[in-house]
């Protein structure tokens, strides 16, 4: 039994890692720019296709592979922000609405270059690491984790110690207060969206070896995404890190010894009863909704 | 204007008009290329009403691709044979995108206004739209979800796959050929294919003297991580693992999860497509004996004797470099339910959906792919119209899957029919259980 | 009298379309008349500023209501159909008080959560739900068979008849609702939010109306949508059509009443007659989606903007001698 719950926890801190990077990103994007990205999801995807084009494909070493995925889906976000969500700034619905349409561009396009059938990426490493005969981590699972905490220390240190990151959290605190400071919308709009989904690109990249790759793949990772972020309070980068790791361990457990649609239940209701004690979430304030 | 001429077109008399009262009415769309109407002469269309793009589009585009190929070959043979003179064949898509709605008016168009001649379709949630035009058109319709059969639509038949009735040969081989294997558990996600196939699953199982050890785990379609499943497989240190109907999607990360969990048991599947990709992320030791109920068409057992698939492995390598890395189950299905239709309608000379149902049916007998089988289904679906008789077991060896045995699914049924619908009603999959 | 003449020929065109149409044109035909209902219904809650991501899920609310009501208890169809939309109602009435808790987008993402576990609990519960297959063999409504008349609703041209008349029924219910006082609360609420409570309106009353009427309608549409396809499951409900829906309603614009139906029937032949007949198969949500982006860059404002334009242009021609104090007022 024992053996049992902690490989759960283990199963429980991967799946928090990689949701956590998802869901990051789409808080930073949504604090910054006001726009809910409903195409998080597809840059995951879009992450995960980089793998299977030049990792699959062209054999190229993985990570090489990962910083071209990186900053691939990254410029993604920066065509995403120069074409549509610019020009939208002043009209967040119809971000949602654009970010709609180009959902439907990546998947259209992922079906047709790569068929709709799920995609083989080949494992990096089948190394497992053995803390008993049933409780192991593999090393691949591990590299998310790693990746993760790594991650999200750099934007960390990033946010609080340069002043790129200052002016970040000047605008999503206060996007007029920081215009007024002589801060560049534009500027900030660019740097939050190429970091969104760079983020989301790169848990694409690191979990693309352990999941199937499809062209509707990120569909599922949205959900549990806004989820979190919407837990962790709109606009809030901790809360959205906290609550991805209650998420995970919840949706984890409850699969573990009930099912798996019970834990979607489980999840979603608990986020309606974070959300009717506290409608801003967890960690969020009133007038960032 | 007088009070019957208003409500003409409210009643079913007019629908029952053949395509060609649809010229006047179609005058509008048949400006555009590819909807002409009146189809030339020496030409037959075959419908094919399954999902093109999304999710659902793995079980619908692999098997127009396949027919396609079917189509060139069958074209280039000299065509289909009908009263003497040869016709051409061609395929006629329409993107249901999984939808009962969008699936209806697929179903009219093809039907009304294309002038095709047999409609096949992938059934399960969109059948229950079509069924309708399927009745007051007397279409013959075809699904490769048997689930779909009842007595109520005379006209649609399940000529290709018996899912999941097959399943039951792969357990009955695993408990012949390794009978210290004693106990099981299962998963599946809960759908319209995972829940039937965990009732012939479990009456598989029980009939093979396999305890389990658990009740069957089910997940959400959307689920990406298998983690938290496997560790719960795992946990009651079963022989046999069985993953039920699961899609590729979820086949490969759970046997990947279960390699690395270091699971050492037997499994048993119902697919297993790319297996060689799962070898590659597991190992071969671990796919060793693997069990699942899909051959390879490059097979040489698929060249044998009595196996009407017709150049199986030619069509696995034609298809392979058409569309490299999209094989599958549907792939040849479709292709399959074409062969039969092409015997019934040269038999019957007339590509009229009664008279070709009624060749194909003739007898109670039919050439299913695998063999000679018989037109069966009245205790389970309430209609003997779905086609059953051998299926292969496959088992991965050295690598490479094989076919071993041939199991017979009327034999197995004949002893064991009971516990079967015992399961089937227990989840609510018998017939008469349907909402 | 002007108006009169011109709802009358609108209603002739309405009542003489179908027999224009192909038959695959006049099945779409009778869902883009329950399509309508849906949007414009969607439009009444977006009037109070919040968008709810949880519409499409209370429409299924009605079909499964008026679907069961026939099914179980044998109820007769149109009363059906009025027992879905008042449990659509009902339902959204419950869902209130969690959710006009939140604001924005907790509201929105709080109406997707709550629309998704209605939905898994269909899935989840095989009795009465039917599970993941969902309910078939629905009852159409009855055939009318009264001497020379005969009436077969299976038959697209006969049900859109039905449809017809009951949409505009709906839509003639709404246009009221909202020109009436309540109806100026809800804009009121919207835009003057801390005005409209210092002036003594009680916010969140007239929220839960408005979501409640909107949800209403929708779960009527719904039950239309299950007695004329015959089937109904929990994917019948999913995301995937309430993004459908919200584009079109922001597509076409939200300012005014026709905007919703005006983005809904463009959008909707676009990509079901258009693009099919142009025979692209899995090019076609490609090119949607692009169109989506084109529309939402260039006409901001929604298509209704264009038809703003062009009236205002025509009233110019039409009245050149208009004081030009008057255009202003």
């Amino acid at each position: 039994m024992l053996d049992l719950l902690l490989q759960t926890g283990l199963n429980a801190l991967y799946s928090a890692s990689y949701i956590s990077l998802v869901a990051v990103g789409l808080v930073l994007i949504f604090g910054v720019m006001g726009i809910v990205n409903f195409a998080h999801g597809e840059l995951f995807m879009a992450g995960a296709y980089v793998v299977v084009a030049l990792y699959s494909g062209f054999k190229l070493p993985y990570l090489l592979v990962a910083a071209i995925g990186l900053i691939f889906v990254g410029c993604l976000g920066l065509l995403m922000e120069r074409t549509m969500f610019r020009p939208l700034r002043t009209n967040p619905l119809g971000g949602l609405v654009a970010s709609i349409g180009f959902l439907m561009i990546l998947q259209a396009l992922a079906s047709m270059t790569f068929g709709v059938r799920m995609a083989f990426v080949p494992p990096v490493t089948q190394e497992v690491i053995e803390f008993s005969e049933r409780v192991r981590l593999p090393v691949q699972r591990l590299y998310v984790i790693l990746a993760a905490f790594g991650f999200l220390t750099l934007l960390w240190l990033f946010l609080t110690k340069t002043r790129f990151g200052w002016a970040l959290r000047a605008s999503a605190q206060d996007p007029e207060a920081a215009a007024l400071q002589g801060i560049s919308i534009n500027q900030t709009a660019k740097i939050a969206m190429f970091i969104g989904a760079a983020l989301a690109g790169i848990a694409g990249v690191l979990t693309a070896p352990l999941i199937s790759v499809n062209p509707h793949m990120g569909h599922s990772v949205i959900i549990a995404a806004f989820i979190v972020a919407i837990v962790g309070g709109v606009g809030s980068l901790e809360g959205a890190v906290v609550a991805s790791v209650a998420y995970a361990f919840v949706h984890t457990f409850v699969t573990t010894f009930f099912d798996g649609v019970i834990a979607d239940i489980t999840g979603l209701s608990l986020m309606l009863i974070v959300l009717i004690i506290k409608p801003t979430g967890l960690f969020g304030t009133a007038d960032r909704a | 204007m007088n009070v019957k001429t208003l409500f003409k077109g409210l009643s079913r008399r007019s629908f029952l008009g053949s395509a060609a009262s649809v010229a006047g009415a179609g005058a509008l769309s048949s400006s555009f290329p590819g909807m002409a109407i009146a189809a030339e002469d020496n030409v037959i269309k075959i419908g094919f009403l399954a999902p093109l793009t999304g999710p659902v589009a793995a079980w619908g585009k692999p098997g127009l691709d396949g027919c396609e190929i079917w189509a060139d070959w069958v074209n280039a043979a000299g065509g289909i044979n009908i009263g003497g003179t040869a016709h051409t064949v061609e395929f006629v898509g329409y993107d249901n995108e999984y939808d009962p709605g969008k699936a209806r008016t697929g179903a009219t168009k093809l039907i009304r206004e294309d002038g095709v001649s047999f409609v096949m379709m992938l059934g399960g949630d969109t059948w229950p739209g079509v069924e309708p035009v399927a009745d007051k058109t007397g279409m013959l319709f075809s699904t490769l979800l048997p689930s779909d059969l009842s007595p109520d639509s005379e006209t649609l038949i399940a000529p290709a796959e018996v899912h999941p009735v097959y399943n039951v040969t792969g357990v009955e081989w695993l408990a012949k050929n390794k009978p210290e294997l004693k106990t099981a558990v299962m998963c599946a996600q809960d759908d319209a294919l995972g829940l039937p196939s965990v009732a012939t699953y479990l009456a598989a199982f029980e009939a093979a003297g396999i305890t389990m050890q658990d009740d069957p785990l089910l997940f959400d379609p959307a689920t990406t991580d298998f983690a938290p499943v496997v560790t719960r497989l795992m946990s009651t240190d079963p022989d046999i693992i069985c993953l039920d109907t699961c899609y590729s999607d979820y086949v490969h990360p759970i046997c990947e999860q279960l390699f690395q969990q270091g699971y050492k048991g037997q499994i048993i599947s119902c697919t297993a497509d790319f297996y060689d990709q799962i070898i590659e992320k597991t190992s071969k030791e671990f796919m060793e004996g693997f069990i699942f109920q899909f051959p390879d068409f490059d097979d040489p057992a698929m060249e044998a004797e009595g196996i009407n698939f017709k150049n199986a492995n030619a069509f696995f390598e034609e298809f392979n470099k058409r569309f490299p890395g999209q094989w599958g189950a549907v792939s040849w299905e479709y292709a399959a339910i074409m062969d039969l239709w092409k015997a019934a309608a040269e038999t019957a000379g007339s590509t009229d959906p009664a008279a070709v149902k009624e060749a194909m049916m003739a007898g109670g007998k039919g050439l299913h792919a695998f063999g000679e089988a018989e037109w069966w289904g009245s205790d389970l679906f309430g209609i003997d119209h779905a086609l059953v008789g051998d299926w292969p077991v496959v088992v991965i060896e050295d690598g490479k899957a094989r076919i071993k045995a041939m199991g017979s699914i009327p034999d197995w049924y004949a002893a064991n029919g009971e516990l079967l619908k015992k399961h089937m009603a227990a989840y609510g999959q018998m017939w008469d259980q349907r909402t | 009298m002007r108006n009169f003449l011109i709802w009358l020929i609108v209603a002739a065109g309405l009542i003489a379309l179908p027999h224009t149409l192909s038959f695959s044109l006049q099945e779409i035909l009778v869902f883009l008349v329950i399509n309508v209902l849906l949007v414009v219904s969607y439009r009444l809650l977006t009037l109070t500023g919040e968008w709810s991501l949880g519409h499409v899920v209370i429409m299924g609310v009605g079909a499964y209501t008026s679907a069961l009501m026939t099914k179980r208890l044998g109820v007769y169809v149109p009363v059906s159909m009025i027992m879905g939309a008042l449990m659509a109602g009902f339902v959204a009435f419950l869902l209130s008080f969690p959710l006009f808790r939140m604001k924005g987008f907790y509201f929105l993402i709080g109406s997707f959560a709550s629309a998704e576990i209605i939905r898994l609990l269909w899935k989840r519960f095989r009795e009465p739900f039917g599970g993941p297959k969902g309910l078939k063999r629905i009852d159409s409504l009855a055939d009318i068979n009264i001497g020379p008349i005969q009436v077969d609703f299976f038959e697209p041209v006969a049900y859109y008849y039905f449809a017809l008349i009951v949409v505009a029924v709906c839509l003639w219910i709404l246009w009221r609702i909202e020109k009436s006082l309540v109806g100026l609360t809800f804009h009121a609420v919207h835009w003057q939010d801390k005005l409209a409570q210092a002036s003594g309106v009680d916010l969140r009353r007239y929220r839960t109306l408005a979501f409640v009427l909107a949800s209403s309608f929708a779960g009527l549409s719904g039950a239309l949508l299950a007695h004329y396809i015959g089937t109904i499951n929990p994917n019948s409900f999913d995301v995937e059509l309430m993004v459908f829906v919200l584009t079109w309603a922001i597509v076409g614009g939200t300012a005014t009443f026709y905007g919703p139906i005006l983005g809904c029937v463009v959008l909707t032949l676009l990509n079901e007659v258009v693009l099919r007949e142009m025979g692209f198969q899995q090019m076609r949500p490609l090119i949607y989606g692009a169109i989506m982006i084109g529309s939402i860059l260039f006409l901001p404002d929604g298509l209704e903007s264009l038809v703003k334009r062009a009236m205002a242009a025509w009233k110019r021609r039409s009245t050149p001698a208009a004081e030009p104090g008057k255009e202003s007022a």
